[in-house]
């Protein structure tokens, strides 16, 4: 539990961070999904978008605890496999 | 609480440890506490909430004066509209809030934490709700001790309903912000909103409610990136809620009215009763703590025993590491509440306050964009005339339809072809293309600076000049 909200956490912060720049920057009405314009409603994209931003984040907060381990941490998995 | 002297340590901390979400917790049963603090608490709560959820009911110029519109791309916020372009006023306004947190940081410490940070505040009005429901801190001990059983189960049913509207309520208001409260208020006679509209009040409904009633102190604790680093705004001259150590150890319990020099002991009786209102659980006896979000719910608290116990009051109170150190009263802290980094920080927040409102003051109510045409570069045409194709977006930022004048100038000669005024509606955005005309021998082969010159019909002096290239054939 403790691990899953340490990845959790912070890559929600960093995407509504992102989310804001993103959109601010872009209107979902230019953006282009596989060659054809994106046709959701505008809220939708702002939606999936910001998942879409948490969901990286969070795949590199993952990365972070990952690599946390100590090698203790790891030796010690290998002995009681 | 009549007498709070018999009461020890002990009796503080209720040993009921909860494996959550960041660490082994013991639930923090805060104690209800009333004081001049506690009545400035309850004024934010009251002032920051009726603004949160009566902004969205005002309305201006015809449609509902604060609306992010994130559909249509444009903020309202009464007499203006913001469009992405603006996202300048954004940075500027973000900019202002950091100055703003790191001056009341450096001068108070945590008063944004303390006073006035929804985390703060929404706790306040879920544990208002508790309170009322389950009673007590007493009360509520004794209920989670309890076994489970019908009384138990309506108590705590009636409490999570009520938790549960109040964040509906909140989840509701903040989609309205960001999506008309109209088309909303439609959508909820009939059950009926946009799934992503439902959503998302769900989504924030659900973290007030998960904030809030539930974890309350641990966000604060944990969650909050501006706990971790506000340490470093803080200086020996920062107010920050201090236990007079001097003047209260050592601690101990005896009988009301009693001198604490006839059974030499210090002013703090040992009550106990600064932790049990302690939001985040944490003794401000230890000195200053990280947890410690400055409610000053333990000054009121501390205030009460020693007016029961007929002691001057400030045992705990607002002060500053150095006064405590040197002895100072309440004229030498104000004395140094101006030292260089606050008045750095005053000059810096004035200057990009006064910024704000000059740029607010002064921006332009119309904004033209001007693109070349790519497919087009340079064509020859009859009468010896070279012809660049271009595309104006033209941005008409008041709430008014207005008639825009084109012209074209920088080279001898130069005119737009088939120029029209243009009707733009209110707040909203026109596209049109434009064929510039200018003479074979009006400039030199390649590109020449050339200007689009825009103004409203009804407001000349309003003149936007907008630099472009003009492509001569090599």
């Amino acid at each position: 539990m403790h691990k899953l909200i340490q990845v959790l956490w912070p890559s929600f912060l960093v995407a509504g961070v992102v989310e804001v720049i993103f959109f601010t920057v872009i209107n979902p009405r230019e953006l282009y999904l596989f060659g054809d314009p994106v046709y959701l409603d505008p809220l939708a994209t702002y939606s999936i978008g910001f998942f879409a931003f948490w969901l990286i984040c969070a795949a590199s907060s993952l990365t972070t605890v990952y690599f946390q381990r100590t090698s203790d941490d790891i030796n010690h998995l290998k002995l009681h496999q | 609480m009549n007498s709070p002297a018999p009461k020890s340590q002990a009796a503080v901390s209720p040993p009921q440890e909860q494996d959550t979400l960041y660490a082994v917790r013991q639930k923090v049963y805060m104690r209800a506490v009333s004081g001049i603090f506690a009545t400035w608490r309850w004024a934010l709560v009251w002032i920051t909430q009726i603004i949160f959820y009566g902004l969205p009911w005002l309305m201006w110029n015809d449609r509902q004066a604060v609306l992010l519109h994130l559909t249509e791309r444009k903020f309202y916020i009464f007499g203006w509209v913001f469009w992405p372009q603006d996202v300048f006023f954004l940075a500027i306004l973000l900019i202002i809030s950091a100055y703003g947190l790191f001056f009341f940081t450096a001068i108070a410490g945590r008063l944004w934490c303390g006073y006035a940070c929804p985390q703060t505040v929404y706790t306040e009005i879920f544990m208002w709700i508790e309170q009322k429901i389950e009673g007590d801190r007493n009360k509520r001990m004794k209920l989670d001790k309890a076994p489970m059983g019908p009384r138990k189960i309506a108590i705590k049913a009636a409490k999570y309903g009520a938790w549960g509207a109040v964040a509906l309520w909140t989840g509701f208001t903040f989609v309205a912000y960001f999506s008309p409260l109209e088309e909303l208020l439609k959508s909820a006679s009939t059950l009926a909103f946009g799934p992503w509209e439902l959503f998302w009040i769900l989504f924030y409904g659900g973290f007030t409610y998960l904030f809030a009633g539930v974890m309350r102190e641990q966000v604060c604790k944990y969650m909050c990136p501006y706990a971790r680093f506000q340490a470093v705004m803080f200086d020996p001259d920062t107010l920050v809620i201090t236990y007079d150590e001097s003047r209260g150890e050592p601690r101990g319990a005896r009988k009301k009215g009693v001198d604490p020099k006839a059974v030499s002991k210090g002013d703090c009786v040992d009550c106990g009763i600064c932790v049990q209102v302690c939001p985040t659980g944490i003794d401000i006896r230890q000195g200053l703590q990280y947890e410690c979000i400055g409610c000053a719910a333990c000054i009121d608290a501390c205030d009460q025993v020693m007016d029961k116990m007929e002691y001057p009051r400030g045992l705990i109170r607002y002060s500053t590491e150095n006064a405590i150190k040197k002895g100072w009263g309440s004229k030498e802290i104000l004395v140094h509440v101006f030292r260089p980094r606050t008045l750095i920080y005053a000059t810096v927040l004035v200057i990009i306050s006064l910024a704000f409102v000059w740029g607010l003051a002064t921006r332009d109510p119309l904004r033209v964009d001007v693109m070349r045409d790519r497919m087009s570069l340079a064509r020859e045409v009859e009468g010896g005339m070279i012809e660049n194709v271009y595309r104006l977006q033209v941005m008409n930022m008041t709430e008014r339809p207005r008639t825009f004048v084109f012209e074209a100038t920088g080279l001898e000669g130069v005119r737009i072809a088939n120029n029209q005024p243009i009707e733009v509606g209110a707040a909203s955005t026109q596209s049109v293309n434009m064929q510039v005309l200018v003479p074979y021998d009006a400039g030199k082969p390649g590109a020449n600076e050339v200007f689009f010159v825009v103004y409203p019909e009804d407001e000349p002096g309003l003149k936007l000049r907008e630099k472009t290239t003009f492509l001569f054939p090599r």
